[in-house]
């Protein structure tokens, strides 16, 4: 398959408080879920999106070893670095975003001393949270 | 891996001013970032490098030469700029530009023309009529146009408009391209250093407080905003820098980041509210308040 | 020092850029050295006088614009860091602030010193002056090399100034001792060359003091610890 060329630069914020690395990781994983990096696509060399991000080396490298770890790339020693192959990325991913912000609301809770059922309590108070997002309804 | 340079035991002895024992050195294609307050040692350090001044004692080694002994090897291939170097009042920058080409094998006047252009520099014009801005330009122009594989550069975006400044981290990311170039460069600017640089070298009244890995090193610094009546001490808490206390409210800034040092604190009785990463502007002005150990 | 590692051709460089940054002060001086010469042909009293002690104007001018546009203002102006980061050893840097200053210097100097020579061969002036004249440019060559070497070893403009002058004022005492020698007082106002051993001894003094100082200076220079 033909992989189209990437163009390497990304938009990245020095004034945005998340780390660098961060913001790579995140815009790569955006890129990868909204389709503009399709599966098996070669990234760009790390040299070449530090150079035209603007960033560091060592800070691309980061960024690549944690999607690595992600599983959202896939590095072959001496070929470079490619969008991984599984077709459940998607889900995959959007899964751990929804882990995080789970494991983050239960140390809230922790915080504020809610026990398991004033969570479950919240949760049917929400109930009708996802049957109205699939009418569509509009008051 | 070659090294792109190295100093070994290195001092240097002024009227007013030592810079002294100092240890660092670079392994080639990497970006390093000094930092360190005026009258640090910074242009010294970078003077050594450079041939420009002699170290009293200790070993200097630059692209794999010895400095003194073999600068001219080392300079054909070495780029340098400081803040007071000066080029020829009364020579346009054409006739400069012409002057290094006559010596350099490097040198791409196409990529010099590119550079005339995003510099935003005349180059028919004589150099007297040229502003500080302007001139830093023209000296970084004539040392990016020839490609050399290790870059000395003194606040090269000191005193730049943003625009300018701007220009020359481009220029600078272009460098990164090549994993046989290296820069090291020392800057106020310490968002151009976090941004850009891959080490980060802490200098303090002439000597080397730090030099580590820019994203472990700033992994290692935390503010913590926490809540408890309690105020560390320095010695029993030697992770901690910076503690400042506002009635219940303490905010932490601590050089040694782990959780096992928020469990510590959770055992003092302090509720942790919030964890943040510093800035490197940051960690530096803490630092040096905090008597200089990073 | 080593010589055989030169770097000849940013040492050429290094000259050219010397001499290019000389030119205005060099049309200067060799057009009033020619005034100068004129005067002195003219052979009267006043006329005479005039014109030599014009021609010593012109040959301190020039003298102090040499080392000025090639030591002095390269100092002032913070060009020495911006040389000395070319690929150049600090020998090569004394060589091409030698040689550069020495050519800007010289051609003014040779050009003056044949015209005198031809003017007193070719006027009615008396050909004795010749020695006479050939031991005052063999000063003036020493001063150049003194103040050269000063302006080299000393950052302190002061001291330069003081050096340039107080070198070239020596004439002064230099022509009256030379009046007092017989070897020259004897044959000044006639028309013979006489070339006796006390003024080659003299010309060959001026000329080992001057290479002496030139090869200490740069052993000086070579051995300092800082260029910028």
């Amino acid at each position: 398959m033909k992989y189209a060329q990437i163009d390497p630069g990304l938009f990245l914020s020095v004034s945005d408080s998340t780390p660098m690395y961060q913001q790579i990781v995140n815009q790569i994983t955006t890129k990868v879920m909204a389709g503009d990096w399709p599966a098996g696509q070669p990234l760009p060399s790390i040299r070449e999106l530090a150079s035209a991000s603007r960033v560091s080396v060592i800070t691309v490298k980061r960024a690549y070893a944690e999607l690595g770890q992600a599983g959202v790339i896939v590095t072959r020693h001496g070929m470079g670095s490619f969008v991984a192959e599984s077709r459940d990325l998607s889900t995959t991913l959007l899964r751990a975003e929804f882990t995080k912000h789970f494991d983050a609301m239960l140390a809230s809770a922790r915080r504020l001393g809610l026990s398991a059922e004033d969570i479950r309590r919240l949760l049917d108070e929400q109930a009708d949270w996802s049957a109205d997002s699939t009418e569509g309804s509009t008051p | 891996m070659t090294t792109a340079f190295s100093l070994s035991g290195v001092t240097k002895r002024y009227e007013n001013f030592a810079l002294r024992d100092i240890d660092l050195s670079m392994p080639e294609g990497q970006v390093m970032g000094l930092v360190g307050v005026n009258g640090a040692g910074k242009t010294t350090l970078l003077r050594i490098l450079s041939g420009l001044a002699l170290a009293d004692a200790g070993a200097v080694e630059v692209l794999g030469h010895a400095m003194p002994a073999q600068q001219v090897a080392a300079k054909k291939d070495l780029g340098f700029a400081t803040e007071d170097m000066r080029l020829f009042k009364t020579r346009t920058l054409r006739w400069h530009m012409d002057f290094v080409r006559a010596i350099y094998p490097g040198w791409d006047e196409a990529y010099a023309t590119e550079l005339l252009r995003r510099f935003d520099l005349r180059a028919e014009q004589t150099m007297t009529g040229y502003s500080h801005g302007q001139r830093v330009k023209a000296l970084l122009m004539l040392n990016f146009a020839r490609r050399p594989r290790l870059l000395l550069l003194d606040e090269p975006t000191t005193g730049l408009d943003p625009v300018a400044r701007d220009e020359v981290l481009e220029a600078l990311a272009d460098v990164l391209r090549d994993e046989a170039r290296s820069v090291i460069f020392s800057s106020h600017n310490t968002k151009d250093i976090e941004q850009m640089a891959d080490t980060i070298t802490f200098v303090h009244d002439g000597a080397l407080l730090a030099s580590r890995e820019k994203e472990a090193f700033l992994d290692d610094w935390r503010r913590i905003v926490c809540l408890g009546a309690w105020l560390p001490d320095k010695i029993a808490w030697p992770e901690i820098a910076a503690a400042r206390q506002n009635g219940s409210i303490l905010e932490l800034k601590v050089r040694q980041f782990s959780d096992g040092l928020l469990k510590r604190l959770q055992a003092k009785g302090v509720e942790i509210r919030s964890t943040e990463p510093m800035s490197l502007e940051d960690i530096f002005v803490t630092t040096v308040r905090a008597g200089g150990v990073a | 020092m080593n010589f055989s590692s030169l770097n000849l051709p940013v040492i050429k460089l290094l000259v050219a850029k010397d001499w290019l940054l000389f030119q205005k002060q060099l049309a200067a001086c060799v057009l009033a050295g020619i005034v100068a010469l004129c005067l002195i042909g003219m052979a009267t009293g006043w006329s005479f006088y005039l014109g030599s002690l014009l021609l010593i104007i012109v040959l301190v001018s020039a003298s102090c614009f040499s080392i000025s546009t090639s030591l002095l203002v390269e100092r002032k102006e913070h060009t020495l860091a911006f040389v000395m980061s070319l690929p150049v050893t600090p020998l090569d840097y004394y060589l091409a602030k030698l040689v550069g200053s020495l050519v800007t210097f010289l051609v003014p100097f040779l050009v003056m010193l044949a015209g005198t020579m031809l003017v007193i061969l070719f006027t009615p002036l008396p050909d004795g002056l010749v020695v006479l004249s050939l031991l005052i440019f063999g000063h003036v060559l020493l001063a150049y090399t003194a103040s050269l070497s000063v302006a080299m070893a000393v950052e302190s403009e002061g001291w330069n100034i003081f050096a340039m002058i107080s070198s070239m004022v020596l004439i002064n005492p230099f022509i009256m001792l030379l009046g007092q020698l017989p070897a020259i007082s004897d044959h000044v106002k006639t028309d013979t060359i006489v070339f006796g051993p006390v003024v080659v001894s003299i010309l060959l003094g001026q000329l080992v003091v001057g290479v002496a100082v030139l090869i200490a200076t740069g052993w000086v220079h070579c051995r300092k610890k800082s260029f910028y």
